[in-house]
């Protein structure tokens, strides 16, 4: 393992060759968040509380890419501010299960957005990603897609739920990845397959915290 | 809050007996350190919304004047009502104490420096009539925040063999080395400087300081009363006005009398012996040559109603000389940097305008968004900034293992002591992201409404972790307009020896020239808001703002926006 200045130029190299790579701007207090959900020694309380937090800032940072227009306001001081708006016609798809973890930062973020689920499950095996069960709203093909999963390894998983959403007509570029960690290969795998789609993520790194589905659902 | 302009009604003000209660269970869990039983017991020194700190302590039957304290405010009752004009309504009585409901005007001027206050020593023999004559400025002043230090809080503790000595009324309390000196210059120090200081309660019983204390805070007016007042030159240094009360030795010795025996059940033996041993060869020997100290002498004491009128309209041109118009000068000084084009001051972090944060301001800056919308998107935005917040500060290297068996070079953030401060009552709203983000963190909280008649901010109220100076403090307050009310929370925050460069001011949004006015005042406070709008409107609402937040947010908005 590099230093950490050299982990972390690692995630801008990246951003650099892929377009669609959104790192989280990096501060000391997101770096905090980060090693304590990378501690072994951090109690699940203490897990979720953190996770929860970092899940938080990287759905409002994912929302950054949602298309929105200008939109004038008139203030209470009968003021106008030169505002914006985002555009309806957004949803969120969770890949089952560490995915859900997202669905309730997602929910304090946009109240009353649809969320579907995919659940892509590895065949004992091949160790091949299959999709198990998709749901999705039924006019997806018209929406933009936040697509929820934290922990992306190998990058197999996701490129697996892109496609069932691409056969359900949702265009690649209305494609965004809310992810935490993501490791260097699977941005890679899923960005050459898939180069219009954009990932919004906190951290790439050679080594992603495999064990967060199991702590944050507590199935360990 | 700076944009508020409401004001509270006096009778729901802070110190009335039912809210103390209230306050009191709501601060039991947050607070847990802080004497619960101090409040139970209906003292509300601590709350600066109680602008006379008396320290209430049992005086000993051989100290000066010895009326219990509750037939003196009964008598001040009916005397006030002839005497002071408006200030009446804003004053409640209990049994202990006069409350003036009304706040703390500013006591610093518009760059955060304090102004002095205005010290008025009173010495005389015991019994006549220091008190009164006291209380008598204090009302007729008509000023809200007067802080009343009296000399008996610092009496020596005594030693056994003393303590007998004093059981058989043979110790000199008249003596000056019956008080401890040095602790009552620091302390009259530190008050002069509008700094929080604990007064010890010296029990009579016991001749011992109690261990809890007194907290009383620097104001406008502070009268220091005792009967060797003047014995001290440093003390005598740091007075503005010397008063001596005279009253006639007979006259004096009657009260005494009167006091000791009806009031305390003591013989008349024992007073006369006491009286005749030490007060009356203490007074001639130590305090009646402090007279000539004195810059006025007033005979016949609390009667003496000229003298006492006289004395009003001298400390009245003190005080207009030294007085303030600080949200006005805050406008104006912003007029004048602007043509100079001053730049931001490098303290300010504003977060980075994504499409994401104009969208939420969008929300919460129309007008005609609905009040649940209202605090959906302001609460969103609310922990966006908090978030930010929490990134200034300063970090350590940490490494940890994973689970993967692997080291991983992380940060940690250098002080686990961080508190939240909010200023009532829309920085309140942003109570709630803060705890979302800090576990167990303690929150205090300050109230300062605006004046109506003059414009300015108040303070109010004041609840604060005992051990804030040793905290990083995150002060929250969801609209800073002139920057007023957030500069006197600062100032609060200095007076309890919180280090500038510990105070981070978080709001959602801020005019320019509060911005200025604030970083220009305390050059290391660290500024953090979403937004800066250019300018403030002359009722002192941000343009294009988002109007009286708290208003909104809570639903407490007059039925006519215009009329705002």
């Amino acid at each position: 393992m590099g230093s950490q200045d050299h982990e972390t130029s690692n995630g801008f190299e990246f951003c650099k060759n892929y377009k669609g790579l959104h790192v989280l701007k990096l501060h000391d207090q997101i770096k905090e968040l980060q090693t304590i959900l990378r501690d072994k020694n951090t109690s699940r309380s203490d897990f979720k509380f953190y996770a929860d937090r970092l899940i938080r800032l990287v759905i409002e940072d994912s929302l950054n890419q949602l298309p929105f227009t200008n939109c004038d306001v008139i203030t209470p001081t009968g003021a106008t501010y030169d505002g914006l708006k985002y555009k309806s016609g957004n949803c969120g798809v969770s890949i089952v299960r560490s995915g859900e973890a997202m669905e309730q930062g997602l929910r304090d973020c946009c109240r009353s957005i649809r969320i579907g689920k995919i659940l892509v499950e590895s065949d004992l095996d091949t160790h091949e990603a299959k999709v198990v069960y998709a749901r999705f709203p039924e006019d997806i093909s018209q929406r933009h897609v936040l697509l929820m999963y934290p922990i992306m390894s190998t990058g197999n998983t996701v490129s697996k739920a892109v496609n069932v959403l691409k056969e359900h007509g949702v265009k690649e570029e209305c494609i965004v990845l809310s992810n935490l960690f993501c490791t260097p290969q699977a941005v890679q795998t899923v960005l050459d397959l898939y180069p219009k789609m954009k990932i919004s993520t906190s951290e790439v790194h050679p080594v992603a915290p495999n064990h967060f589905g199991q702590k944050y659902f507590g199935t360990d | 809050m700076a944009a508020k302009i409401n004001i509270i009604d006096p009778p729901s003000s802070a110190s009335s007996d039912s809210d103390i209660g209230e306050t009191n269970a709501d601060f039991s869990e947050v607070f847990p350190d802080i004497e619960a039983e101090e409040e139970k017991s209906g003292d509300f020194y601590h709350t600066p919304a109680s602008p006379i700190t008396v320290p209430y302590c049992p005086r000993p039957p051989s100290t000066g004047s010895q009326k219990s304290p509750r037939s003196r405010r009964q008598r001040t009752t009916s005397l006030n009502q002839q005497t002071t004009k408006p200030v009446t309504d804003s004053i409640i009585r209990t049994q202990h104490r006069t409350i003036y409901t009304a706040g703390r005007p500013p006591w610093y001027n518009s760059v955060g420096q304090k102004v002095e206050p205005f010290v008025i020593g009173i010495c005389g023999g015991s019994a006549s009539g220091k008190t009164t004559v006291a209380e008598k400025i204090i009302e007729s002043l008509g000023v809200p925040w007067v802080t009343l230090l009296s000399m008996d809080s610092f009496y020596k503790v005594l030693n056994e063999k003393q303590h007998n000595i004093a059981d058989r009324n043979e110790y000199n309390f008249d003596h000056p080395d019956a008080f401890d000196f040095d602790l009552l210059i620091t302390t009259l120090q530190r008050l002069k400087e509008g700094r929080k200081v604990e007064v010890p309660i010296y029990n009579f019983l016991t001749h011992a300081r109690e261990s809890k204390t007194k907290t009383m805070y620097g104001a406008n007016v502070i009268i220091f009363e005792g009967i060797l007042t003047f014995h001290n030159s440093k003390v005598n240094e740091m007075l503005d006005m010397k008063i001596f009360v005279d009253a006639d030795p007979d006259v004096r010795l009657a009260r005494r009398l009167r006091r000791d025996i009806s009031q305390r059940g003591r013989d008349l033996d024992g007073v006369l012996k006491q009286y005749t041993s030490m007060v009356q060869p203490s007074f001639n020997h130590y305090i009646l040559p402090l007279m000539s100290h004195a810059d006025i002498i007033v005979p016949r004491g609390g009667e003496n109603e000229v003298a006492i009128q006289l004395i009003v309209q001298h400390v009245q041109t003190q005080l207009q000389l030294r007085g303030l118009k600080l949200r006005e000068e805050l406008a104006q000084a912003y007029t004048v940097n602007k043509q100079f084009k001053m730049p931001r001051p490098d303290t300010v972090r504003l977060l980075p305008t994504t499409p994401q944060i104009r969208g939420l301001h969008t929300f919460i800056r129309n007008k005609d968004t609905p009040r649940d919308e209202f605090i959906f998107y302001s609460k969103r935005l609310i922990r966006l900034v908090i978030e930010y917040t929490l990134s200034l500060m300063s970090f350590v290297d940490r490494t940890i293992e994973t689970p993967q068996g692997l080291h991983y070079h992380g940060k940690k953030m250098a002080t686990s002591k961080l508190c939240g401060v909010s200023i009532l009552r829309a920085g309140e709203t942003m109570e709630q992201a803060v705890c979302d983000v800090c576990k167990d963190i303690r929150i205090g909280k300050i109230l300062i409404q605006t004046n109506l008649q003059t414009g300015e901010p108040e303070l109010y109220y004041l609840r604060l972790p005992k051990d804030i100076k040793d905290y990083k403090v995150i002060l929250m307050d969801a609209t800073v307009a002139t920057g007023a009310a957030a500069m006197m929370a600062i100032r609060v925050l200095l007076d309890h020896d919180v280090l500038e460069s510990n105070i981070l001011i978080v709001s959602l949004l801020m005019a320019e020239s509060g911005v200025q006015s604030i970083a220009y005042a305390f050059p290391e406070v660290q500024i953090v808001t979403t937004a800066i709008d250019p300018e403030i409107n002359d009722k002192f609402y941000v343009l294009p703002g988002i109007g009286n937040f708290g208003d909104r947010y809570f639903g407490t908005e007059p039925s006519s926006e215009n009329e705002l």
